[in-house]
């Protein structure tokens, strides 16, 4: 039950996450697959449902068909009824604005006229694109408990990668005291998670405060720390972003692995399963004879006739007899082929991998991928969606197959080199 | 019409706190999933389901019908449970007293032709390639019928058919359960009426004092020689009436040819009961192990797994072994444990080292069949062929084990 009144919640879901290369290929970041039958917002949107939250506007900007499609009306989150819903927010013309999303700040400034039609005390602000269990009732308690203007989600992070954050150096009381956006020598390991309680009030003042403040990490929370009352509202557990390939891929083993801290059906994140252009649901996982799975996560719809070890399976994967999938995350609908060999490879949906062919051969792990050197750099390789890597083929590490890849005439040996991208 | 009303005695436990329609089958989906699935893709759209006994599992497994499509301007599902009004004081009597004492329901929609359909079976059918039939022929009735080994057509309806054409023909006989059969046709009970005979039929059966479409109905009509076929049906057909062949139906749906498709089929459930939907993919151990064996989300697997059948949220523990079962949703599965050939229903518990079934799996042994919500003390043996009743007092478990059939209530 809710203990502290109905806040708005809007959810920045615009961003492009190119850093996830071709897996944002078709999609915004946030609607990207994960864990099997998930998507990367679904955790979001769940700890919102599960705060016993109601309202809630998504702004979106980059590629939203996909994400729109997944909200829906909302109901997989419980957002509809008569007061409650979720709406999103794409980008408008307006009076005087007629740009894209200039930033976090500027994104919420041009949706004034969805805070205002739904009234309300505090406003709380999200990413969509994190993985993590947070109860933001919690949050929005402490931030009135503090009668603080501003209240922000902070977690001690590894001194290495506290570079790609917003950073707080605070009080005895919580009080945030000093703030340095991604710092190059940092002074604290206490990073933002993204996450913003605002007095609804005070939020729409700041605002209009001037209207080039467009980013709340660069911007708006730099100046507030001098002027007004922002707390850090302390954080302890499993919190992932996902924005990179190593760290997506990291995640997702996250699952298998046991005691991570990261549990999806413990923490009741709600996925949106559609049936749509598909005849039925997807029925169990069917484990022929003969095959071999361990340490996997492997979701409805599948058929393994083959060796599964290490990896997470979307619905509806197929592993034909003698292949071999590992350490891998293979998208809804892929295709192994016979005697097929998968390693380190993330498959987008629908990818053919023909009998025979290796994805993710050799031993040179630490070659990065020559387009994407900062993408691509541990090992991973990516199939994109609907390609398919003829049979016999032989794809090296930190390989990029682009998506749709198709070759009839291909009639000699495939070969992609590590690093290479076709 | 969807008849989902009986509880059917011989599935036992099964059927104590559902109906037989609402029984979990093929690791995700309930029995009347099946005539639903078909309705869907027959394009059939206007349902009623006719429901009497322990109704609730079945309402909640319909709710609103979407999970069929069945719900939009012209489309929709009812459910239609018995009532009392000035005329009638009557629980509903049997299956055609069922129909009869819901003809208003007909007259308002005014069809041009009635499907009479039995929620219990595992069958996958094209209606309207029925209906065509039925149609082309202007029958007053057809019947679907389905070849069935020579041993068992006493319990079913069984029909002569004249070889009019390759789809079907005239019904020459028809005798309910007969103790020597005249073919080997038996009844599905999918029916296709014409609406002015079907309400012209009900009602005279009303003045008799036995009210079953099998057992009076079409009698009464060969005996009146109202026009009636028979439909010949081809394909698959999995009759769960007893718990073994529950059990054997259930083992169609393995291997890599299954005589059950689901996929091929497009059975649908509804996603939201139990909230399946919500279940994280079925997570495999480090040393778990499957073999030819189907798993729903859900499902966590420590130990080994062969030859069955797990509904979602079942957890078979390190060092645990299951073969040739089928647990219901959110079975637990401790170390140590043997189950060999047991159906178990939703919740129950089998604590470390419970053995069940017999100690090898010899072809011809028995099915044990435990009920909902059982807590089975560590250690305690169960033959095979045994009964377990659901919610069994935890004082109630004899210090002795269960012998070979016997039941525990």
């Amino acid at each position: 039950m809710r203990e502290s009144g109905d806040a708005l919640v809007l959810l920045l879901a615009g961003g492009i996450g190119s850093r996830l290369n071709l897996l944002v290929g078709h999609r915004a970041k946030p609607a990207v697959p994960f864990g099997g039958i998930y998507r990367i917002i679904d955790f979001s949107l769940s700890n919102v449902m599960n705060s016993g939250l109601t309202r809630v506007g998504v702004l979106t900007q980059y590629k939203p068909l996909s994400l729109m499609a997944h909200i829906g009306n909302g109901e997989a989150w419980d957002f509809t009824g008569r007061t409650r819903g979720i709406k999103i927010l794409p980008p408008r013309t307006g009076e005087r604005d007629s740009d894209w999303y200039k930033g976090t700040a500027d994104a919420i400034r041009q949706n004034i006229d969805f805070i205002l039609a739904n009234p309300s005390e505090q406003v709380v602000v999200l990413s969509g694109d994190h993985i993590y269990h947070m109860d933001l009732d919690a949050m929005v308690s402490y931030h009135q408990h503090k009668k603080a203007d501003i209240t922000i989600g902070m977690m001690v992070v590894p001194k290495r990668d506290i570079h790609q954050f917003g950073t707080g150096i605070i009080d005895a009381g919580n009080r945030i005291v000093d703030w340095e956006e991604k710092p190059a020598v940092p002074r604290t390991n206490l990073a933002s998670m993204g996450i913003y309680v605002f007095d609804t009030k005070y939020l729409l003042k700041t605002l209009a405060h001037d209207r080039r403040e467009a980013d709340f990490g660069m911007d708006i929370i730099p100046r507030a720390i001098n002027e007004d009352r922002v707390y850090a509202y302390p954080f302890y557990g499993y919190w992932r972003d996902v924005g990179t390939i190593q760290s997506y891929w990291e995640t997702n083993m996250d699952i298998i692995r046991e005691n991570s801290g990261i549990s999806p059906e413990e923490w009741e994140i709600r996925p949106n399963p559609e049936c749509v252009g598909r005849s039925g649901d997807r029925g169990p996982v069917n484990f022929q004879a003969g095959c071999h799975v361990t340490s996997s996560m492997i979701a409805s719809g599948c058929i393994i006739e083959g060796t599964v070890i290490n990896s997470v399976l979307s619905p509806g994967v197929r592993v034909k007899k003698g292949a071999t999938v590992t350490n891998s995350v293979l998208f809804d609908d892929t295709l192994i082929e016979e005697n097929a060999v998968v390693d380190l490879t993330i498959c987008d949906k629908r990818v053919h991998i023909g009998a025979d062919a290796v994805v993710g051969y050799g031993e040179n792990l630490t070659l990065p991928n020559k387009q994407f050197p900062k993408h691509l750099y541990t090992g991973i390789s990516l199939v994109g969606k609907d390609a398919s890597v003829p049979s016999g083929a032989r794809v090296g590490r930190n390989c990029i197959v682009n998506f749709g890849y198709h070759d009839d005439t291909h009639r000699g040996h495939f070969f992609l080199a590590d690093g290479e991208s076709v | 019409m969807i008849l989902a009303g009986g509880r059917v005695d011989e599935l036992g436990v099964l059927t104590h706190y559902r109906p037989k329609s609402a029984v979990p089958f093929g690791g995700f989906a309930r029995v009347i999933d099946f005539p639903l699935s078909n309705l869907l893709h027959s394009g059939i759209e206007r349902i009623a389901i006719l429901s009497q006994y322990r109704s609730y599992s079945l309402i909640n497994h319909i709710g609103t019908g979407a999970a069929w499509d069945m719900i939009g301007r012209n489309r929709g599902i009812s459910i239609l449970p018995p009532f009392k009004d000035y005329e009638n004081p009557h629980w509903y009597r049997g299956s055609a007293d069922a129909v009869y004492q819901n003809l208003d329901y007909i007259r308002y929609y005014g069809p041009s032709v009635i499907l009479i359909l039995s929620g219990d079976h595992i069958y996958q059918m094209d209606y309207r390639e029925m209906i065509r039939y039925h149609n082309e022929h202007d029958a007053d009735l057809t019947a679907a019928f389905v070849e069935v080994p020579y041993a068992s057509p006493a319990r079913f309806g069984v029909a002569e058919i004249a070889d009019d054409c390759r789809e079907g023909g005239r019904m020459l006989s028809y005798e309910e359960k007969p103790a020597s059969p005249k073919s080997n046709w038996a009844s599905l009970t999918v029916f296709c009426f014409r609406p002015a005979v079907l309400s012209e039929v009900l009602k005279m059966n009303q003045a008799g004092n036995s009210y079953e479409f099998g057992r009076d109905i079409i009698p009464m009509m060969m005996r009146e020689n109202y026009k009636v076929h028979g439909y010949k049906f081809k394909g698959y057909w999995g009759y769960t009436k007893t718990i073994d062949e529950y059990w054997q139906t259930s083992m169609d749906l393995l291997g890599p040819r299954p005589k059950i498709d689901l996929e091929a089929w497009g059975i649908r459930t509804n996603l939201a009961h139990r909230s399946i939907a919500d279940r994280q993919p079925v997570k495999i151990g480090a040393h778990g192990n499957l073999e030819n064996s189907m798993a729903y989300n859900g499902c966590i697997i420590e130990g080994t797994v062969r030859n069955s059948i797990l509904f979602p949220g079942v957890h078979v523990r390190a060092g645990a072994e299951v073969n040739d079962s089928i647990l219901f949703f959110d079975n637990i599965v401790h170390t140590g444990v043997r189950l060999n050939r047991v159906v178990s229903d939703v919740n129950t518990i089998f604590n470390k080292d419970v053995h069940v079934g017999a100690p090898k799996c010899e072809k011809l042994s028995r099915v044990s069949v435990i009920g909902w919500n059982n807590n089975i003390p560590e250690g305690f043996h169960i033959g095979c062929g045994c009964t377990v009743a659901p919610r069994i007092p935890a004082e109630h478990w004899p210090a002795r084990h269960l012998e070979d059939g016997e039941e525990l209530k």
